[in-house]
């Protein structure tokens, strides 16, 4: 038999054999899509993690050996969706954000799109946070927000949808999906690397972003530079090499998987710093209070197979399916005793404070001061990725603690950002202008020279936006007035075409969500010290300067205070802050008088005594 | 439960008090413009008829005065929101409230030293009880004592009351502002406070409605 024949036969057998494999695979996958719990779904009640000792299978649902060219990256949907129910875990917070059908819950962090070059810093979200967009109102496709924003993302949500435009259609071809990443949180190997991940995933290499963040393997090559025809099973532009001896002699690769999720894999996008003048370094600031006694995230951050994780809210048991969304939370530990809690005596606080509060706005996040601070997190500011911007004035400018009334009517700590974006107002809507538009027209006023290093705002001026407002009201594409939000102002052009007064507008407002951690200890609480931590004329909590942030120059160094967003009447808050001076005074006089009143009750309580046991002794 | 209980106490009070005025009316009492408009002077001018008008009279006046006014201001600001709304008193009523509460506490103290002596409790008092006594314990008959002018049994059994329950008001309040009780312990002095601010407030007004119906009398 020829060479040619062998070689023929011997695909012709392969290609069955795949065949008969993918069947198999499709099959089972139909079964255990009918309901049934598969191998992985349901604890048998051993406290112990499964060996993951196990064969990696590509996007294709093919083995991967090294042996077989082109060795092509794992699909953690097809490895693991072997044992674990994928679809299931999908419907989890960390990967429902682009399901209309997801309880959004309470407001939370956005996405931030920022762009100095047009000064833009707006706030994103797939979930109908009010005060945040959605992303495709900016023109922003499924595609492009995996793109921005997947560095941080566990993964799938937004990365496996399809996207809209048939150019990123044509991409998403090259790029693959950006499947649900389950090493991110359950692989302990200290070799997980999830820079490399926001590495890979800034390079378009959806496909290859899980396994070229594993220990396992490394991807040389860049999905963003190869051309729309590039096909990844057959070229090798992209190339995963797996380390040495990662495959036994059964071509199976061993895992370090962890059910209890290291703190070091949340920190990767929840973490938070402190900037500016007064803000700590890392080293100097200290942990929260929980992880220093010796918690895990995970302890009050659980789940279970459907990954609906606790958030940790008051009321989240209201939006959440997930059975310890009540008893994880402040109330539901510290009432308890659960996991070691102390239960708090809160001695001299009057219970009204439990009504108006919540936990979090004595307990969490920084010791107020007078100024807010500027903090940087994970998520806004791409913090533990490759080549960040270390400036304390890189965009976007997230400020806090700013105590305001969350939706429930209980003051709590938030942080805040100032959306400054260019829009269109229509029947008093304000409806954002999609980037390549505002490009076109800010970004041409506004010109690179600029742009600062540092990532700050560039010098905007009432010039400007004049200019660019003008660009932009000529464009037949904007519908409605074209206009810009930065400060908590609109801004637009009167009839001469001059930039008019700035305006209140609702979608000038700021974007704020209640943060939680880092917890302070006990001693170190708002009221730990005396009433006055608060009740004071120039408490922080009350009187506190919010900046407000804005590109314009001349909005700068412009404040709100902090009672603006409380709901509370300035005056009142400061006339009954002001009476606390008097409230030694008051406890003195009241004391004094309950002493004379004692006097004077024991004086003529005696003598009524006198005056029976007189009657009684002349008794017969 | 406060509220109720609150609503029931007033009701009570007031209804007592209305029908006290129906079937014991004083002499020259009734529902003319003018008897009306007469019965609000003599409270008005209360606190200046019957005393002398010395540097002391003039002082028991104005403490006698400023409690009234410090007791009303309380009452309205302690229970309208309460009763009418459900709500804990807040805002400019707790400071109003907070501001004419340690006035009313002095007033209280110079009122327990100023009457006192005036409200000792006397044979002459109760007749019917003193017999009973006498009879129970066979005690001989004193020289009767000389009844003082204006404070009847009801007066000084209101009066003490009023004293009585001003430790309990005051104490409930001021102990919660120090860091001794947590939130159960703080939540039983509210209770405490508010129970006995009740109780203090009907008996001040059967106290002062005794005082008016004493001077109309004469």
């Amino acid at each position: 038999m020829s060479v040619k024949k062998r070689i023929d036969r011997t695909l012709k057998k392969g290609l069955i054999i795949k065949g008969v494999c993918c069947w198999l695979v499709l099959a089972l996958s139909a079964v255990a899509s009918d309901g049934q719990n598969k191998i992985g779904d349901v604890s048998d009640g051993s406290l112990a993690v499964p060996v993951h000792v196990i064969g990696l299978l590509d996007g294709e649902g093919d083995k991967i050996s090294p042996d077989i060219e082109p060795v092509l990256p794992f699909s953690t949907r097809q490895t693991c969706s072997a044992c674990h129910s994928y679809e299931v875990i999908s419907q989890g917070w960390h990967f429902n954000a682009a399901d209309v059908n997801a309880v959004p819950g309470r407001k939370g962090q956005p996405w931030i799109f920022v762009d100095p070059g047009t000064c833009t810093q707006i706030p994103l979200s797939y979930r109908p946070w009010a005060g945040a967009f959605h992303p495709e109102k900016l023109g922003i496709t499924t595609f492009k927000f995996t793109q921005l924003f997947g560095r941080q993302m566990p993964g799938g949500g937004p990365g496996e949808l399809e996207s809209d435009d048939p150019d990123d259609l044509v991409r998403q071809d090259v790029s693959g999906m950006l499947e649900n990443n389950c090493l991110g949180c359950h692989n302990a190997a200290p070799g997980q690397d999830q820079a490399e991940y926001a590495g890979q995933v800034a390079r378009q290499n959806f496909r290859w972003a899980a396994a070229a963040a594993c220990e396992i393997a490394s991807v040389k090559g860049a999905a963003v530079t190869q051309p729309d025809t590039y096909d990844p099973l057959m070229g090798d532009a992209i190339a995963t090499t797996y380390r040495e001896n990662t495959f036994d002699h059964e071509k199976k690769v061993s895992f370090n998987i962890t059910r209890k999720v290291p703190d070091q894999r949340c920190y990767f996008c929840h973490s938070n710093i402190e900037v500016g003048g007064h803000g700590p370094e890392e080293w100097e600031a200290d942990e929260d209070v929980h992880l220093a006694a010796g918690l895990t995230c995970v302890d009050c951050h659980r789940n279970g197979l459907d990954h609906n994780i606790v958030r940790g809210y008051e009321g989240e048991d209201a939006a959440s399916q997930n059975p310890l969304a009540a008893s994880t939370s402040c109330k539901g530990c510290h009432t308890q005793g659960r996991l070691g809690a102390p239960v708090p005596q809160h001695p001299g606080i009057p219970p009204v404070h439990f009504e108006k509060l919540t936990c979090t706005a004595c307990h969490s996040g920084p010791w107020p001061e007078q100024m807010t601070y500027r903090g940087k997190t994970s998520r806004a500011h791409a913090l533990g990725t490759h080549n960040s911007n270390k400036s304390a004035d890189a965009l976007p400018h997230i400020l806090y603690p700013v105590f305001a009334q969350q939706s429930g009517g209980k003051i709590a700590p938030h942080k805040l950002i100032w959306p400054a974006f260019w829009a269109s107002l229509k029947d008093e809507n304000v409806t954002p202008i999609p980037l390549n538009l505002a490009k076109r027209a800010a970004g041409k006023v506004i010109g690179r020279r600029m742009l600062l290093p540092t990532g700050d705002w560039p010098a905007l001026t009432a010039e400007h936006i004049t200019k660019a407002l003008t660009l932009l009201s000529s464009d037949e594409s904007v519908e409605g007035e074209a206009v810009y939000i930065c400060g908590g102002k609109l801004y637009g052009l009167d009839e001469s075409g001059k930039l008019g007064e700035p305006q209140e507008h609702p979608a000038a407002q700021p974007y704020i969500w209640p943060i939680a951690h880092n917890v302070r200890p006990a001693a170190q609480s708002l009221g730990a010290h005396y009433c006055t931590d608060c009740h004071a004329t120039d408490a922080p909590f009350f009187f506190g300067a919010v900046d407000v942030d804005s590109p314009l120059a001349s909005g700068q160094d412009a404040a709100k205070e902090m009672v603006e967003f409380q709901d509370i009447n300035s005056f009142y808050a400061r006339a009954f802050a002001f009476s606390f001076v008097f409230r030694p005074w008051l406890k003195v006089v009241a004391l004094g008088s309950c002493a004379l009143i004692g006097v004077v009750l024991l004086l003529y309580g005696l003598k009524a005594l006198a005056c029976v046991v007189k009657a009684l002794s002349q008794g017969n | 439960m406060f509220r109720i209980v609150s609503i029931i106490g007033f009701i009570v009070c007031f209804a007592g008090i209305g029908a006290c005025c129906l079937v014991r009316p004083c002499k020259g009492c009734g529902w003319g413009g003018g008897q009306i408009l007469g019965r609000l002077m003599c409270l008005f001018l209360l606190p200046f008829i019957k005393w002398r008008l010395s540097l002391l009279g003039i002082l028991k006046k104005l403490v006698y005065w400023v409690a009234l006014i410090c007791f009303f201001l309380l009452l309205v600001t302690g229970f309208a929101q309460r009763l009418l709304l459900g709500e804990a008193i807040s805002g400019y009523w707790l400071m109003l409230h907070a501001t004419c509460a340690p006035v009313f506490a002095i007033c209280l103290a110079l009122l327990a030293l100023m009457w006192a002596p005036r409200c000792v409790f006397r044979w002459g008092d109760w007749p019917r009880l003193e017999g009973l006594i006498r009879r129970v314990i066979r005690l001989e008959a004193d020289a009767a004592e000389p009844a003082i002018e204006g404070f009847n049994l009801g007066q000084k059994i209101t009066f003490w009351l009023i004293i009585v329950l001003a430790l309990p008001l005051i104490l409930s309040i001021v102990s919660s502002m120090f860091p001794l009780f947590g939130t159960h312990g703080q939540e039983l002095l509210l209770d405490a406070h508010r129970y006995s601010a009740l109780l203090l407030a009907l008996a001040a007004i059967v106290h002062t409605y005794l005082m008016i119906r004493i001077q109309m009398k004469e």
